[in-house]
This record gives structure tokens, C-alpha cells and sequence, in this order.
């Protein structure tokens, strides 16, 4: 009997094994639509179907919008555009998942090199190489504009072009404390204009003594566990976080200034700023400036905020002004609230990565060329622009005489909202500024524009392959250690902090920085510095 | 795959006709295990080729069977970390606990339902007894810190008012791995005793009848009758669950300790949950494969010892 | 059973005794978080924030569950595909399962140790989450079809085995009874075993059924976003994740959840999730009652 169930396995093991390896030839051929006369044939309808991110709205919004741009889509290029979302539910297992299985039917894919894994995908081929002839043929005005500010570099891995870069939108994502200018001015800060570190002491301690319901900083420390360590070291040392090469959940590497950005270190290991911080942290937890388990609390630290219940929260700059003063101001009159952004004491602020969004065609699209010139349109055409991220004027949207983005009477947000999620191609020559926003919000950014520097690693392909191991061997002792040094746990942080570099040490980080700088050194090599 | 099991008296023995005939006798229950020898194949067997992605760096392009061989490069993080000995007892030891205390729980209370004579009262306690199966995990990490956080906590809040000290239950390692296996043994209890409750009522009732005419009290019946009738059924589920003994709760552990409390990895952290936490940032199929190709391979391993262990003791009830 | 009780002994009201109460104080343990849940859905997320739960809503409000059915069409189609799902699952998968176990106890069936082994080794060997879903969704072409989600759950090696176990207290005569009225092996099985197994179908069929209730990592994987219409626990489920999510996405910017209640809102959903399924199980327990006697059948 045993014989036969060996058998029975070692067939099915056969026949799955014989199935499994088709997976390797799957091979994409690239037809060329050009004809004779340079003209791309678009005789042949196509559906062009986009990854984005975001939950899928189920209002109908979003179909009548799509019925209308995909009118203007079939009499520009004879196709139509689908959208197929990724929620926010377990979004990296199912973006991931997405590209496994290799869907031919997936064309455009919403992705980053920050947050959305672009070079890994790159690296394991789930995107199609784009040639700068295709991209000059299908996407003209798209590829006019990125090479008006040379930022094909950026998107290229072993010399070729893999994705295009949303290069041309400003969003400030560096972050800081959001606070209450009222309070802070009350407890003594000139102006209530908080300008370093030192003063959130000041701060939180006022609250602290004279807001008895209030929890300073009711820090959501479960999802947020690198609490303000980071933050700390941004505004009291020149490092600048190389992007994209976290370990684990930490923003670990780091370049040593804007003057030496290609020398790679690691505060958390080679400077003293980290025995500060944690100094403070430790000071911060005794006087209870966050709940006792801090560790394990997830709620909404901004819906305290907006209730008055918490005096901080922490975020980056265009939440700021798109939603927290916005919002502060409306449900806490008064209360005059602000930011402060990490560096603020040391002008440390970078502007954002150019591929902080960006558009890759997949490797499997049966139609990369439509693609293209669908996407073109949606990033440069103007009636389509407005229909993919305002949708249809008079319904969704409406603008007002001065020129600005409003909606209609009535509009409301949790049950009209468009959702549709581009975040691949949106063009600042066709934003409208939302009249939501905060006032001051161009002031703000034209404030950064004056001191920001450009941030240095945008085309930085790094090769974790050699070092995945140390990497996670790494990850696991940060985990260990950095949520109780960012939250005061440790009643001797210093003798952690050692503790922490000697285990980090023995997991291979001297290995693992000479790897990263070698590509570093490569990589200042390639962008000719 | 002895036929010694066989105690019917009717035991065929396949081997001395041809298999042409034995085919034929027994097409009728042939056919009637092909949906299910069919489901397997499609949808546990073909698939199984694919865990040679373990040791490949995989990528999109060359697909499983194309992508580089790496040998063993996939597994190396698991041993680097230094962790792989305290995370394989503690799994290995968690489980332990909840099969052996969730399964003498479970056949306790199945026993006392069954003693249970008020019909609406049995009906009601079952009904509720089952509901904390259908609390997702993610719920029961909210109900958990709920009651037990230091400065909202259920437990504090009351502690409080009766004057005492309140507890800092969330940095604490010690207790946790009685919480734990609280909420494991409060989750699956009720849903586990079905089983056992099943089995009672497939006891022939004229043996109980007939019991309870010679005078036998429930005490008597309980130790003579019923629980020697629920031992196959232990036994089974046992050898189920050593399957997976390697492979841990990772919802339950995951949403009542969280991603970032350290101080109580020690006494909380398992394999999943150390993978989820180092893997995160990863994207890496080729390395989860890698896990799970450890953790099935343990349980392989283990459960083809205690069948032969129970085979060695009682034939009829090892599994194969 | 109840003409037993003039006679109780002593032993048994004792055992009687502790019965009543260790189901009592269980029941209670059971209850209480479930009550702590209600509360909670109908409470005010402010107050909770910063009083913790209480066996009484604080600050009565129907602000989560407005949130949850803010879309009725969405959640309704959800509980319409769900209940499609499980009920199909579970009367297909039931027959299957019996009539596989039934064939694999059979004393006179030579492969049935080998067909046994053939499943259990499934639970032993397993291909793993990136092979399966490759097989699944590329070669089987089932990704973004409810089918994928249906036919993984339709049975599982455990139900096999443990309706083969129950089966095997059925007395090999009923099916020696039914040979020599020449019945063939299934005709056996449907009209005289079938019926037998009350006590196991009940079972098997109600784990069938929560399996296909509780589902949602399935539907994650192969259904997304594909479908209109999720099935229940995947639609509740991306709401309560969500409201985290949402925050720590670092794509942040685009999206704002002003107004979201989490806490409350999880709460609200876990009940309207759980709310209909607790009624499964009085109408499956009227078959644990009836054993299998033999009397009857050679009555």
C-alpha cells in the first residue's frame, strides 16, 4: 500500500512541478504599433486597466466619471480606462500579490521608490523597461516634462528606464509635531511659535500642569513605535535618511550631511545624539506626557486633537495644512495651530523624492503603447486631468471665482467622494488649489523652497540581495529595542543603547554599511559627483 | 497500511486477487472519494512543487522553476538572528498548552453539557459558550487592553476604586503567557467541545440505558462509559494538532502583544510573529516560503513519530 | 431522559451539581466581553477614548453603525453572497465529506488507508501562501472569482477524517444488511448510513458553515477589490483595518478620515457580523440529541 501512495505523491508532485515551470516562459513579445509614417495605429479598441491604491468607492462616483473621461479616451486614442484598486486592508501583502501573479491584464501600475517597493519590483522584472523612443512615441508631453528637469535618472536600473516619476507635484511629506499655538503661547513660548526640540518640554509640561483632561501627547505608539527618535535626531544632527532601505520599520540609514551625503553611518549607532534622545524620552515618560502603555494604544490621535483632548500629533507638512489647521480651526477656534517640523532649529529639511510616486507599466501589459498614450493624457490633457482627480464639474467638484477647487452645495465627503486615486501623474501645471486648505499653505512651501535642499538618493538602487539576511538579523534587534528607548522604557537608556549596538553589531552591521556604501560610492559615480 | 486494524472479521485481502478485479469490486466506493481525492489534487497537490521557491531568489520574470537556485540562503535569516531556539520553544510550548489543556477543557465541558437535563438551558449556554469563536482576533486585542490598560483599564479603573495599587499589566512579561493562553482556552473552548459533545451522542444510547438500569450513577457512567468513547476522538485530534504545533496563533499573539511593545517578546514572541515584525518592510515570497517549509517539515517529522508511537500502542487508532 | 431524575443518587446530583454551575460561570465568561462589545458599539468614541468600556454604553450614540451600513446596498450584497456561499459550501461539501468518510471506514475498502494518507498528508505538506496563490490564480485562472474562495473552503482533511471516525460507530451490519438486498455502495450510503449520521453531519456540516462565514483571508487575496460585492467578514473586516491604515499609509496626503470612529466602529461591525450566524446553532443542536441506536434500524 505505502507503494502506491509514493507513487500517487511523486505524480502529483509531477504534474504540478510540470505546471508550475510554464511560469518561465511566459515571455512577453513587444508588438510596435507604429506604422510606415510614424503615425501609432489605434485601430483596435483596448481596455488599459491601472493598479492604485485606496479603498474602492462604492458611490458610483467614480463609474461616472470614468463613463465620461473614458468618452475623450476612445475619441483621442480609442481606449478605455478601468481601475483596479488595492485597499488599504493589508495593502502591501495584496499589492505584492498583485504583481506575483503576473495578471496580463494589468497595465499601468501605481508605484514608489519609497513606499511602494518600485526598485524591488524592478529588480525581480514585474515592470516593463521603457525605451525613450516608446516613451517619446506614446507619451510625448510626459516625456518633455521629466526630461525639462532631467529626472529620467532617477528611474533607470542597469541604464534603463523602468518608471515614470510624478516629478512634478509639489508635496512637502517631511514631518513634525503639530501643536496648539493658543497653549503653547499661555505657557510662555514667545509668540507660541515652537522653534526647537527643547521647547516641546515647555510645552507638554504646561499642558501637563494646567490641562488636568488633557494627555499631551496621547501618542498612538502601537503603529507609530519609532515614536520621536527620528524626529530628534533630524533636528540635532546633519544626517539625512536614506530612503527606501528601512530596517524593518526604522528609517536606520542614514547620510552623514547635505554636504557629504554619499558617506553612509548610522546615528543609532556611531553618534551621541542617540543617547540624548533617549535621555528625553525617558525624562518625557516619567512626567507622563503620553499614556502608561503607549506601546499598545492604537487609537486616533488626531481625532483627540480635533477634540481638544490631546495637545500634539505628529505628521508630515501636507497633512498639515490640507487637513489639521484646516479642521483645528473649525472645531477648536482659536486654538491657532502650527507645526513644527523636524530640523527646524538646523534648516535639515529635503524636499521630497521625485519618485515619491511614479507610474511603471507591467511587464505583462498585452498593450504597454495605449498604455502610455493613456497615460499621457491623463497627466498632461486637461478635461481628462480634471475628470481623474476632481471628476465632473458642477457635481463633484466646482471652481470658484478666484480660480480655486471648492464643491458644490451639499457635497459631502464621506458619501461623495471621488476615490480615485491617482497618485501616479498628477501635474502642478493643472492643480487647483483647494479651497479647503489652509490659507497660509503657499506661504509654507514657498518658506521651505527657500532652505529645502534636494534630497539626494532619488535614484539610489540599492542591492539588498548580499545582505538579506543581516538586514533582518538587524531589524529584529531594533525591534527589540527602539519602541521602549522612544518611549522611556528603559529605566538606564544608555547602558540599552549599548547593549543594542553591540547586538547590532554582531548581526552584521559592518557588513551590511560596507555593501551600502559600495553602492552609494557607485551610485555618486553614476550621477557624475 | 496493515490490515490488522480490521477487527470486523471481514477483512479482504487485495493483494492475493488481481488489481484489475479489485478495481472493479470496489468501483462504486471508488467513485465515491473521487470529488475529494480531486479537490486535493487541484487545489493541495499541484501546488506543492512550488515550495522550491524556498530556496530560489524568485523573481516575477524566470517564475519559480526559473528563478536562481540559492540553496539554503532564504533560511540563513532565521539562524543569524539568534533567536531560533527561544522562538521554536516558545511556539512549541504555547501550543502544547493549548491542546493539552484546550482538549481536557473542551472534554470537561462537553461531559457537564451533556449532564445537563434543562433543555433551554443547554441550548442558551451552548449558544453562548460559542460566541467568543466568532470575536476576530483583531477584537480581542481591543477588548483585552480595554480591561487591562494602566490608565483606562477595566481591571485598573476598579483597582482604583477599591483603593489598590493599579498594575502596569503591559509591561509585565511575566503574565502574559497565562493571558494568552486565557484567551486561547476562552476562544476555542465552546467550538472545540462540539466535537467531544458530538461523539457523546454517537455513544449507543441502549448502553447507557442500560447502565443506568443497573443503578450506575453519573459519576459511574462518565468514567466507564463515556470518556473511554471519547478516546479515539482525543486521539485524532491530537495527531491534528501536532501537525501543527510549529505553526502558531498569529492573529491572537499578534493583536493582543502588538508590534511594538518589546518588554514582552520574551515570553511572547513566535516564529509568525517574529517573521511578520522582521519581514515587514520585505517583500520577500522567497523567505516566507522558507519559514513555512521549516515549520511544515518540524511537524511532518513529529507527527510521523507519534503515529508510529500510537500505532505501536493501539493500531486501530493510528491515523495511517 | 428525564424519568431518571426521580431516582438521582446522591453521586449524581453532586456531578449534576457542578455541572450547572462550571457551565453557568463559563457561559458568564463568555458573555460578559460579548456585552462589553454591544456597549461599546453604542457608546461615543470620546468617551471611550478616555474612560475605557463599560457594560453600559457611555454616551449613547448610533454614530458606528450609521457609519456601517453607509452604504446598505454594499453591506447587504455582502450578507447575500456570504449566505449564497455558505449555504452551497456547506450542503456540497457535507455530502462529499460523508460520503468520502463513509468509504474510507469501510473495512472492506483496500485503499482506504492509502486514500486516508493521501489526505491527511495535505495538513502535513502544505505548498504555502506564494505557491498556492500562483497556482490558483494563474493556472487555475481563478483570481477575481468568488470560486476561488468557494472551492478552497469546500472541505478540509480534518472533516474528513473525523466524519471516517464517526462513521466507523456506525455497525458494519447496516451495511451488510444492505448488501444482501443487493443495494450497491452508494445507494447503501445515501438511504441507510446517511441518515445515521445526524450527529456527525451536525458537526461537520457546522464547521463547514462557520468556515465559510468566518472567511475573509481568501477573499483578501484572490477577490480584492475585483468584486462588487465582498463577502461579509472581508467587507467588515477592510473597515476595521482601514481607519488604521489609513493613518499610517505614507501616502497619507491624498486621503482625510475626519470623523471616523475606530473603536466603536470595530465593536459595531463585530456584532452586525456575528449577529446572525449565533442563530445557526440552536437550529443544527436539535440533531445532537438523537444517538445512533442500533435498535432502531433492526427495530
Amino acid at each position: 500500500m505505502r507503494k502506491h501512495v509514493g507513487k500517487r505523491i511523486a505524480a502529483a508532485l509531477l504534474a504540478g512541478a510540470m505546471a508550475m515551470s510554464l511560469v518561465a516562459c511566459g515571455g512577453k513579445k513587444s508588438n510596435s504599433t507604429i506604422g510606415a509614417d510614424g503615425k501609432v495605429d489605434t485601430s483596435k479598441h483596448e481596455v488599459i486597466n491601472m493598479l492604485v491604491l485606496g479603498d474602492k468607492p462604492s458611490n458610483g462616483r467614480c463609474e461616472a466619471m470614468l463613463e465620461k473621461l473614458n468618452g475623450i479616451l476612445k475619441e483621442k486614442v480609442n481606449a478605455e480606462l478601468k481601475l483596479t484598486y488595492v485597499e488599504w486592508a493589508d495593502w502591501q501583502t495584496q499589492y505584492n500579490v498583485q504583481l506575483l501573479s503576473g495578471d496580463k491584464s494589468l497595465d499601468i501600475i501605481t508605484t514608489a521608490t519609497d513606499w511602494l517597493y518600485a526598485w524591488e519590483n524592478t529588480q525581480k522584472g514585474a515592470f516593463l523597461p521603457l525605451s525613450e523612443d516608446m516613451l517619446k512615441a506614446y507619451a510625448p508631453k510626459t516625456y518633455d516634462q521629466v526630461s525639462s528637469m532631467d529626472d529620467w535618472k532617477y528611474c533607470k536600473y542597469q541604464d534603463q528606464i523602468y518608471f515614470i516619476p510624478e516629478d512634478h507635484y509639489t508635496q512637502y511629506t517631511n514631518h513634525g509635531l503639530f501643536y496648539r499655538g493658543d497653549w503653547a503661547k499661555e505657557s510662555g513660548i514667545e509668540n507660541g511659535d515652537i522653534k526647537e526640540v527643547e521647547q516641546l518640554d515647555t510645552y507638554f509640561q504646561w499642558i501637563k500642569d494646567n490641562k488636568p483632561e488633557v494627555i499631551p501627547w496621547d501618542a498612538a505608539g502601537k503603529n507609530l513605535s519609532g515614536g520621536l527618535l527620528g524626529g530628534y535626531i533630524n533636528s540635532k544632527s546633519d544626517n539625512i535618511v536614506i530612503p527606501s532601505i528601512n530596517v524593518g520599520n526604522y528609517e536606520f540609514w542614514m547620510g552623514v550631511s547635505k554636504d557629504d551625503p554619499f558617506t553612509v553611518t548610522s546615528p543609532y549607532m556611531e553618534s551621541n545624539v542617540i543617547y540624548d534622545a533617549s535621555e528625553l524620552m525617558l525624562k518625557w515618560n516619567k512626567s507622563g506626557f503620553w499614556r502608561e502603555d503607549v506601546l499598545n494604544y492604537d487609537g486616533d490621535t488626531r481625532e483627540e486633537m480635533f477634540a481638544g483632548t490631546t495637545g500634539a500629533d505628529e505628521h508630515h507638512s501636507m497633512t498639515f495644512y490640507s487637513q489639521i489647521r484646516p479642521n483645528m480651526d473649525r472645531k477648536q477656534s482659536g486654538s491657532d495651530a502650527k507645526m513644527y517640523w523636524w530640523g527646524m532649529e538646523n534648516n535639515n529639511v529635503s524636499k521630497p523624492l521625485k519618485t515619491h510616486g511614479a507610474a511603471a507599466i507591467s511587464a505583462n501589459s498585452q498593450h504597454p503603447e495605449r498604455a502610455l498614450m493613456v497615460y499621457d493624457l491623463l497627466r498632461n490633457d486637461e478635461a481628462c486631468y480634471r475628470l481623474i482627480n476632481y471628476g465632473i464639474e458642477g457635481v463633484d467638484y466646482v471652481i470658484t471665482s478666484d480660480g480655486k477647487l471648492d464643491h458644490p452645495e451639499g457635497w459631502d465627503k464621506s458619501k461623495d467622494s471621488l476615490d480615485s486615486n491617482f497618485w501616479c501623474g498628477r501635474n502642478d501645471d493643472l492643480e487647483i488649489q483647494d479651497v479647503q486648505w489652509w490659507g497660509g499653505t503657499k506661504d509654507m512651501i514657498d518658506h521651505y523652497n527657500t532652505f529645502a535642499y534636494d534630497n539626494p538618493y532619488t535614484g539610489l538602487v540599492v542591492d539588498k540581495n548580499s545582505v538579506e539576511a543581516e538586514m533582518s538579523a538587524m531589524s529584529s534587534v531594533l525591534a527589540e529595542y527602539i519602541p521602549q528607548l522612544a518611549y522611556g522604557k528603559y529605566a538606564d537608556p544608555k547602558a540599552a543603547i549599548d547593549e543594542m549596538r553591540e547586538k547590532l553589531k554582531a548581526a552584521g552591521y559592518d557588513k551590511v554599511k560596507e555593501s551600502l556604501q559600495k553602492n552609494m560610492d557607485d551610485y555618486k559615480k553614476s550621477i557624475g559627483k | 497500511m496493515k490490515e490488522k486494524g480490521s477487527n470486523q472479521g471481514v477483512a479482504v485481502k487485495p493483494h492475493k486477487k488481481p488489481l484489475g478485479k479489485v478495481i472493479r469490486d470496489n468501483k462504486v466506493l471508488m467513485l465515491m472519494c473521487l470529488p475529494a481525492v480531486l479537490f486535493f489534487i487541484v487545489f493541495a497537490y499541484c501546488p506543492m512543487p512550488g515550495v522550491y521557491i524556498a530556496f530560489t531568489n524568485y523573481n516575477f520574470r524566470d517564475g519559480i522553476f526559473g528563478s536562481p537556485f540559492v540553496g539554503f540562503k532564504n533560511f540563513e535569516f532565521l539562524i543569524k538572528s539568534g533567536q531560533l531556539w527561544l522562538l521554536t520553544k516558545n511556539t512549541i510550548l504555547y501550543n502544547l498548552a493549548f491542546i493539552i489543556l484546550g482538549n481536557i477543557l473542551q472534554i470537561m465541558l462537553a461531559i457537564m453539557v451533556n449532564e445537563i437535563r434543562c433543555t433551554w438551558f443547554k441550548k442558551v449556554s451552548q449558544t453562548i459558550m460559542f460566541l467568543p469563536y466568532f470575536i476576530s482576533a483583531v477584537l480581542i486585542g481591543v477588548l483585552a487592553f480595554n480591561i487591562l490598560n494602566f490608565d483606562t483599564g477595566a481591571l485598573n479603573t476598579l483597582i482604583r476604586e477599591t483603593g489598590g495599587n493599579p498594575i502596569k499589566i503591559y509591561s509585565m512579561a511575566g503574565i502574559w503567557p497565562f493571558i494568552i493562553l486565557l484567551c486561547n482556552i476562552w476562544q476555542q473552548t465552546g467550538y472545540g467541545s462540539i466535537v467531544y459533545f458530538a461523539s457523546i451522542c454517537g455513544i449507543d444510547s441502549q448502553i447507557i440505558e442500560a447502565a443506568e438500569v443497573d443503578g450506575a450513577t453519573s459519576w459511574q457512567r462518565i468514567i466507564y462509559i463515556i470518556l473511554p468513547s471519547l478516546k479515539p476522538t482525543f486521539i485524532i485530534l491530537m495527531l491534528f494538532a501536532l501537525g501543527g504545533i510549529m505553526k502558531g496563533n498569529f492573529g491572537l499573539f499578534y493583536n493582543l502583544v502588538g508590534p511594538s511593545n518589546s518588554q514582552l517578546f520574551p515570553a511572547t514572541d513566535i516564529i509568525e510573529t517574529f517573521v511578520f515584525r522582521t519581514m515587514m518592510n520585505q517583500n520577500n515570497f522567497a523567505t516566507s516560503s522558507a519559514v513555512g517549509l521549516y515549520q511544515s517539515m518540524f511537524g511532518l517529522i513529529l507527527v510521523m513519530f507519534s503515529n508510529w508511537v500510537v500505532k505501536k500502542i493501539d493500531p486501530d487508532y493510528a491515523l495511517f | 431522559m428525564k424519568k431518571n431524575g426521580v431516582k438521582m443518587t446522591a453521586s449524581t446530583a453532586v456531578v449534576r451539581t457542578i455541572s450547572y454551575l462550571c457551565v453557568t460561570m463559563f457561559s458568564l465568561m463568555c458573555l460578559l466581553p460579548f456585552l462589553l462589545m454591544i456597549s461599546a458599539s453604542f457608546s461615543n468614541e470620546g468617551i471611550i477614548s478616555r474612560e475605557g468600556f463599560g457594560l453600559i454604553p457611555k454616551g449613547f450614540t448610533l454614530t458606528a453603525y450609521s457609519w456601517v451600513f453607509r452604504y446598505p446596498k454594499m453591506i447587504l450584497g455582502s450578507y447575500m453572497v456570504t449566505i449564497v456561499m455558505t449555504v452551497c459550501g456547506t450542503v456540497i461539501g457535507l455530502f462529499i465529506i460523508a460520503m468520502t468518510g463513509y468509504a474510507l471506514q469501510r473495512q472492506d475498502f483496500p485503499f482506504r488507508n492509502a486514500l486516508s494518507f493521501f489526505i491527511y498528508f495535505t495538513t502535513l505538506f502544505t505548498a504555502g501562501m506564494a505557491p498556492t496563490y500562483i497556482w490558483v490564480s494563474r493556472y487555475l485562472n481563478l483570481k477575481g472569482s468568488y470560486l476561488a474562495v468557494f472551492l478552497q473552503l469546500l472541505m478540509t482533511p480534518w472533516l474528513i477524517i473525523l466524519m471516517k471516525n464517526f462513521a466507523k460507530s456506525v455497525p458494519f451490519e447496516i451495511t451488510e444488511s444492505g448488501k444482501m438486498d443487493g443495494a450497491d455502495d452508494f445507494r447503501i450510503f445515501s438511504s441507510l448510513i446517511f441518515p445515521m449520521l445526524k450527529p456527525a453531519l451536525a458537526t461537520v456540516g457546522l464547521f463547514l458553515a462557520l468556515g465559510y462565514w468566518n472567511e475573509w483571508y481568501n477573499s483578501m487575496l484572490y477577490l480584492g477589490s475585483a468584486v462588487t460585492y465582498k463577502p461579509l467578514q472581508y467587507y467588515l473586516y477592510n473597515i476595521i483595518n482601514t481607519a488604521a491604515q489609513l493613518k499610517n499609509s505614507m501616502a497619507g496626503a491624498a486621503i482625510t478620515i475626519t470623523d471616523l470612529p475606530s473603536n466603536t466602529l470595530k465593536m459595531a461591525t463585530a456584532v452586525v457580523a456575528t449577529g446572525p450566524i449565533i442563530f445557526l446553532y440552536p437550529f443544527v443542536q436539535k440533531y445532537f440529541i438523537t444517538g445512533i441506536t442500533i435498535g432502531a434500524v433492526k427495530g
